[in-house]
């Protein structure tokens, strides 16, 4: 019934595998996860300085690092969604999972349905899908790649107030300072959006590991190696 | 208009040498930031030139910037008022009161239809039909637009008139507006700041006369020669924030030694203005460097952004929703943690109803 | 009803020509006086109306207090820092903070700075074109102005020469025909009576004064960052002194301080009082006019204190006290705390009570904006040609004294300190009086007010070098603590508790009452000197300082309201403090309407 079976597929042990993330999608998978975990915590000590070191400020450059470390990843983290959104367009099906909804198919959104209910404990079943389920989709898309989007622009146009006016930061971001209000208003906006994608981690994490642990399908295993394991094939 | 006086004119008439004048051309070159090429441009502007009209209005306010005006060192206030413009207008200052005063405007606008500048201290209230603040009997709002629709250019002197300030604060109860939401269709500068710097006020003021034009404007319509950075970039004490040396309470060692305000809640780091380069009153000071952190108050929504004194801000503006980021951020981050773990409880829960059941496990 | 006797003693006549000023131009802020004549052109009525409201209170309330000082200091820009200090001394009151002494010290030099230049700038850029005639000083002669400059003071700027380039500068001024401030005014009525030596020497101090008084705030910046509006904290002062580090106040800002202190003692004692005694010497029948409550109903806090934390009258430079129905033998005390002292009535200002024949404390009161016009109105909502003032006519509450209508002001705490025995003021007023061959009663005139701001002036500049002595005796002494941080974390406060603030602002009386509840501001109330001064009628039908002030005033010409000037000019009035107005309860601006 699984329409979403295509390439690839290996028999093993009784056990259905599927490659569904490709080599690319899932460097930048650990590239992302590691560098913002590094942005939310250097940037939460921007906002919650550590206690002074003693001294002359000379012989210290605590703060400056600090905020070094959070540009540096933030390059790191744009360049990487940047060379994602090209592998978007010229890898697998799957790596466009996170960039689209296909709000206009009726199938997904009984699928969405589906999930809902069975994470609700509704229904026992679970689909078999080869890339993210409907309601992972939503997810990502919404807490993951629009977010991702978010921080990029926001801290950018901060990054911008830095660099001065008509600096490149400024003339592509730093729109969005008046759109937040201010400058305060987007650090706030763009602090906020540091929890939110913190939240959807905790989240994804865990949907992850119970998928691992519960449910039919390898999730945990299959952003390290790409191929998706299904444990029992009755459908 | 054939008695009037350029400026040029005005100060020989003063007793000033031509060399003087030249002389002055060429400071007031260097003040404003440009090359010594420029002297000579500020010389035929002052040279050729009619002292220009200005009509100075006060809305809802509390006159901190005209206070401040009169304040600038250089130019001194009074050759300003006496020699560079023609201040026809303005209410603090002016000799007449009642109709006399009142009669001014009109000969403005039948004498300088399209040629005189106005310059807006405060804003107007539009609730209570405008009656918040009313001059001559009539709604505030009313005389600004009348004028509005005559003159060349704006100048939202102060945060008052650029993004509404106190009276506009939460829950903003006259409805108090800036300039540029009440006036479309003139050119409007804004000058922020509660109040801006005397020579930044005095400073804007010239460069008009000189160039004959706006200074460069940002994004948001403020001038770029006095806002294009921000106070923590040009700070003396940036030293000590990338050290990470923070003062933690007034009088405290760090204070003593100038450290970092920024735990104090300094607002430099999100503010533009001109404070950490020009300073105030003559390059004397400026709030950070006497011992307290900057308020922002040359930002739209200053005033609404929780407390001065911590560098953790109100997320929205009024509303009655205060909270920062964090707090809102660790209930999100919370709530996600929690509900995994009930998930995950009731995952478990499931499983083994389903196995207690005995009912052919998918899972 | 065209005649009418006020409770407090004030013949009403409403039935001759009335005269509209609107705007009264030179003050701080919007206000209107209207005014009726009888046919002997003599003031025989009159009404004063504020006639701006920005609702700072409510702006208030829900924030937290340590922020408060920020928010009032913005209800005036030209007594700057004086909401400022009243607010965190209200805080410091309610949340039971003591300040350090050198926080005292600052603050009292702080605030001595402020009537220092707020004097100077009201009499010379405000006031004195009421009695100078611009025009008429270009036919002065600038060797007689010299002779004159010369035998009234040792003001070294006297030459011949001097006066002729200032006049020089003035004339072309004027020839431009581009008269600028001085456009339209009343140059060339009989109402002036200098010659014109003492019109260009006046003129020339404008400028001169002009260019000074911004000397005099530099105290501000050294201490509080900048000026206007400089930073002040709860619990002391944000300033830090830095005597062996490099970070704080250093021993050249001290100097700097130290300085300013002896310039602007030169320059008050030297070219304003000289200028005052000499404008004054001019124009004797002023010291009959404008008197209003002031031979009356007097009203000062008392200011100062020489020692910190203690709010004893004896502890202060300036002692306050009230004085009522004229007795100068009897000094009342005042308890701003007292809920039957100082009320409020709104019966005929724009705002709503419950009752409104009540007054309220501070404490306890409730503001409803109403903005409505009586039935004897002329004109329309939106374009007012004549106000009713039976009926509700003014932004401005009416603040009593335990019922009485009061002044407040320079004139007022010279009043009560020469009442009290202030050695100090009575030598000020006795010499000033004696020079100008005037009784102690010339003083409770417009004159009078005009005169007592200035020798008022003179004793805060001077004043100035006893702070700043005794503040560097401390430092000596090894005290630098500039602020006391114990209480300073929310966490530590009460979670219910009430305070007052007060200050002797330059224009008079101001308390700020505060209510702190959960560690936010729960009410927050200010009455201020112009609140008194502009004060409208109450439902006693008692009238206010202006009002009163105005009466029997003969104008010389009812078209150029100069006379009016001169009265209402001599309280220096502020129409931002007078209408910031007024937030307690939840029940914030039900009747706006929002168009």
């Amino acid at each position: 019934m699984n329409s979403n079976v295509a390439s690839g597929l290996r028999e093993a042990g009784g056990k259905r595998a599927e490659y569904v993330f490709e080599a690319p999608v899932r460097l930048w998978h650990w590239v992302h996860t590691f560098s913002f975990l590094t942005l939310a915590v250097t940037g939460y000590l921007i906002a919650h300085p550590l206690p002074s070191p003693i001294g002359e400020p000379s012989s210290h450059f605590l703060m400056g690092n600090i905020r070094m470390v959070h540009f540096i990843s933030a390059y790191v983290f744009a360049v990487g969604f940047a060379v994602r959104i090209y592998w978007a367009f010229v890898g697998n099906k799957h790596s466009r999972e996170i960039f689209m909804l296909p709000l206009w198919r009726g199938r997904w959104w009984r699928g969405l349905l589906h999930e809902v209910k069975y994470y609700l404990f509704l229904t026992p079943r679970e689909d078999k899908r080869l890339g993210h389920n409907p309601l992972a989709q939503t997810a990502m898309f919404f807490f993951n790649t629009v977010m991702t989007f978010f921080m990029i622009i926001t801290g950018f146009a901060l990054y911008g107030q830095g660099l001065g006016l008509g600096s490149w930061a400024d003339r592509m971001f730093g729109w969005i300072i008046p759109m937040l209000g201010d400058g305060e208003g987007t650090r706030n906006w763009h602090q906020l959006g540091m929890w939110v994608m913190l939240m959807f981690v905790i989240v994804h994490i865990y949907m992850a590991v119970r998928a691992d642990m519960v449910g039919k399908r390898s999730s945990v295993s299959v952003i390290i190696g790409g191929w998706r394991m299904f444990r029992d094939d009755d459908s | 208009m054939g008695i009037q006086k350029t400026f040029y004119e005005a100060m020989r008439e003063h007793g000033v040498t031509r060399r003087s004048f030249l002389k002055f051309c060429s400071l007031t070159a260097a003040g404003l930031g440009l090359g010594p090429e420029f002297a000579g441009t500020i010389a035929h502007a002052l040279e050729t030139k009619p002292r220009t009209p200005v009509i100075w209005l006060h809305g809802l306010e509390c006159t901190c910037c005209s206070e401040s005006f009169i304040r600038s060192g250089h130019p001194l206030t009074s050759d300003v008022v006496l020699s560079m413009i023609s201040l026809d207008y303005d209410d603090t200052l002016m000799a007449a009161a009642g109709h006399q005063a009142e009669e001014i405007l009109e000969q403005t606008i039948e004498k300088y239809d399209g040629n005189f500048i106005l310059a807006c201290e405060g804003n107007p209230p539009l609730n209570e039909d405008g009656m918040y603040c009313f001059q001559g009997g009539k709604p505030y709002v009313e005389k600004l637009r009348r004028m509005a629709s005559h003159c060349k250019a704006i100048i939202a002197w102060g945060s008052c008139a650029s993004w509404g300030c106190v009276q506009a604060a939460h829950p903003n109860p006259t409805r108090a507006m800036p300039i540029h939401k009440v006036i479309t269709d003139k050119p409007i500068i804004k000058v922020p700041g509660c109040p801006p710097i005397a020579e930044v006020m005095t400073g804007v003021i010239t460069y008009m006369l000189t160039f004959d034009r706006f200074p460069e404007l940002d994004r948001q319509g403020r001038p770029k020669m006095f806002y294009s950075q921000r106070n923590h970039d040009k700070c003396y004490r940036r030293a000590h924030f990338d050290a990470g040396q923070f003062v933690e309470r007034f009088d405290d060692e760090g204070a003593r030694k100038g450290y970092c305000l920024y735990k104090m809640g300094c607002k430099g780091p999100t503010t533009y203005n001109a404070c950490s380069t020009i300073e105030w009153n003559e390059g004397l000071s400026w709030p950070v460097k006497s011992g307290h952190g900057c308020l922002g108050c040359s930002e739209d929504n200053f005033w609404d952004r929780g407390s001065f004194y911590s560098p953790e801000t109100n997320l929205t503006v009024g509303g009655g929703i205060e909270s920062t980021a964090d707090k809102v951020g660790g209930i999100l981050a919370g709530a996600a943690a929690i509900g995994v773990a009930a998930h995950a409880a009731a995952s478990v829960i499931s499983k083994v109803k389903n196995s207690d059941k005995g009912g052919a496990s998918h899972d | 009803m065209t005649e009418s006797v006020t409770a407090n003693g004030f013949a009403l006549d409403t039935s001759g020509q009335r005269v509209v000023v609107d705007p009264i131009c030179r003050i701080e802020g919007h206000l209107r006086i209207e005014v009726n004549l009888d046919t002997e052109n003599v003031i025989r009525n009159a009404v004063s109306t504020g006639t701006m409201w920005r609702g700072l209170e409510i702006i208030l309330k829900g924030r937290d207090p340590r922020d408060a000082w920020a928010f009032t200091e913005r209800i005036c820009g030209v007594c700057t820092g004086v909401h400022a200090l009243t607010s965190v001394r209200a805080v410091e009151d309610a949340l039971g903070i003591e300040i350090p002494t050198n926080a005292n010290h600052i603050r009292n030099l702080m605030m001595l700075a402020q009537y220092t230049q707020d004097h100077l700038v009201h009499f010379y850029h405000l006031h004195a074109l009421d009695w100078v005639d611009v025009v008429s000083a270009l036919s002065a002669d600038p060797k007689a102005t010299s002779a004159l400059q010369q035998s009234i003071s040792t003001w070294h700027k006297s030459s011949p020469g001097y006066f002729r380039d200032v006049q020089a500068r003035i004339k072309r001024f004027v020839e431009s025909g581009q008269l600028g401030p001085f456009s339209n005014a009343y140059w060339g009525s009989p109402a002036y009576k200098l010659p014109p030596e003492a019109n260009l020497m006046a003129v020339t101090h404008y400028l001169e004064a002009l260019d000074f008084q911004r000397e005099i705030v530099k105290i501000h910046t050294v201490f509080g960052g900048r000026n206007p509006h400089p930073n002040w904290v709860v619990g002391g002062m944000p300033c830090s002194f830095s005597l062996n580090e490099t970070g704080g106040i250093n021993m050249e800002w001290l100097n700097l301080v130290s300085s300013i202190i002896d310039r602007s003692i030169e320059f008050i004692d030297k070219v304003y009082i000289p200028d005052l005694t000499a404008i004054a010497s001019f124009y004797p029948e002023w010291t009959t006019y404008g008197g209003g409550l002031s031979s009356t109903n007097l009203l000062s806090y008392g200011d100062f204190p020489r020692v910190a934390n203690d709010w004893s009258q004896e502890n202060m430079y300036m002692p306050g006290g009230a004085i009522i129905n004229g007795d100068l033998s009897t000094v009342h005390e005042v308890d701003t705390r007292d809920p039957e002292q100082v009320q409020e009535f709104v019966a005929h200002s724009w705002y709503k009570y419950p009752d409104e024949n009540k007054g309220l404390h501070p404490w306890d009161g409730v503001t409803d904006p109403n903005f409505e016009l009586g039935p004897n109105t002329k004109g329309t909502k939106t374009n007012i040609q004549e106000i009713d003032e039976g009926a509700k006519y003014s932004f401005v509450k009416a603040p009593r004294w335990r019922g009485h209508a009061m002044e407040v002001g320079p004139l007022a705490r010279y009043v009560i300190a020469y009442a009290r025995g202030n050695e100090e003021i009575k030598a000020q007023v006795d010499g000033l009086l004696g020079a100008l061959g005037l009784p102690l009663t010339a003083l409770f005139s417009t004159l009078g007010r005009t005169a007592a701001r200035g020798l008022e002036c003179s004793w805060a500049a001077h004043k100035m070098r006893v702070v700043f002595d005794d503040m560097m005796a401390n430092l000596k002494a090894g005290d630098t603590a500039t602020s006391n941080m114990d209480l300073w974390e929310p966490s530590s406060w009460p979670k219910d508790t009430k305070g007052v603030g007060r200050v002797e602002a330059p224009r008079g009386a101001l308390g700020h009452w505060v209510h702190i509840k959960d560690s936010k501001i729960e009410n927050y109330q200010a009455i201020v000197p112009t609140t008194w001064n502009a004060s409208p009628r109450d439902p006693a039908g008692n009238i206010g300082a202006y009002e009163a002030a105005l009466l029997g005033t003969p104008m010389v010409n009812a078209e150029q309201p100069l006379e009016i000037l001169r009265t209402i000019h001599s309280f220096d009035p502020c129409l931002a403090c007078a209408t910031h107005v007024i937030a307690p309860d939840g029940q914030e601006l039900a009747t706006v309407k929002v168009r």
